[in-house]
């Protein structure tokens, strides 16, 4: 059976911390409407690879700054950043 | 992580308005369908007449499609201004053109809905003309069939919308 994924991320934290930037103005840079970065903010939907990576760079910061990931987490597996 | 609400967005509001749209056309149409007699033999004439009546209402349902989304896109415009005078004070036409601009942008997310509904709305379509032959089969009348095609693009058409609003509020 495929491993589940469970995609998070820091996308509220970033936003606070550049400046307290609105969903509005986080949309607008990376082309999206405000309603896209509300669902990605809450965990309904995953960016394409190409959008996450606007994100990041939307905040300055690398891909896995605000996207992170983990699998298996009901076996108790660690997440990929626990690995570094 | 705690869940947000997310607001109906203008997207959303126009689905409803189309999914209305919609079933005002398809009830019209129903109505003056089935107030014929059902004839079982088919000829020329009540088979030509039937195409007729698809064909009005295929161009009364394009025109009230057109006609109510101008009518959408202005009163979304008329909201969208007062809502910002009463929030800032005053607001300026680029504003709300930039804002309806901004609200209208088709990104990843609304292209994925669309499939997906569009899958939905074509399964539906797909069943009713399955039917509309298995109607012939069974020696229902041709007029009947027609009708039953029609039905099927237009509540594949309405299951397309109601799949698009569900996507779009998960």
């Amino acid at each position: 059976m495929a491993n589940k994924l469970i995609i998070t991320n820091r996308i509220r934290e970033l936003r606070f911390f550049t400046g307290e930037m609105t969903q509005q103005q986080l949309a607008k840079v990376t082309g999206v409407s405000r309603q896209t970065i509300l669902a990605i903010e809450a965990g309904k939907y995953s960016p394409s690879l190409e959008l996450a990576f606007l994100i990041a760079d939307a905040f300055k910061v690398k891909i896995d700054e605000v996207f992170t990931f983990e699998k298996d987490r009901d076996t108790g597996k660690e997440s990929v950043h626990d690995k570094k | 992580m705690p869940t947000q609400e997310v607001p109906m967005a203008f997207k959303e509001k126009r689905t409803i308005v189309t999914i209305a749209t919609g079933i005002l056309i398809l009830l019209a149409y129903c109505r003056q369908s089935f107030g014929r007699p059902v004839v079982e033999t088919a000829t020329d004439v009540i088979l030509k007449a039937q195409a007729v009546t698809m064909l009005k209402f295929i161009g009364i349902g394009v025109l009230a499609m057109i006609v109510i989304q101008i009518l959408f896109h202005i009163l979304y415009s008329i909201s969208l201004a007062v809502s910002s005078t009463i929030k800032k004070g005053s607001c300026t036409d680029e504003e709300i053109e930039e804002a309806i601009a901004f609200e209208v942008i088709d990104d990843e997310r609304d292209k994925i809905i669309e499939l997906k509904s569009l899958r939905a709305g074509f399964v539906i379509t797909g069943t009713g003309f399955v039917a509309s032959l298995l109607w012939l089969v069974m020696d229902g009348s041709p007029a009947q069939v027609l009708n039953i095609i029609f039905m099927s693009f237009a509540l594949g058409s309405i299951l397309e919308g109601f799949t698009r609003l569900f996507y779009y509020s998960r």
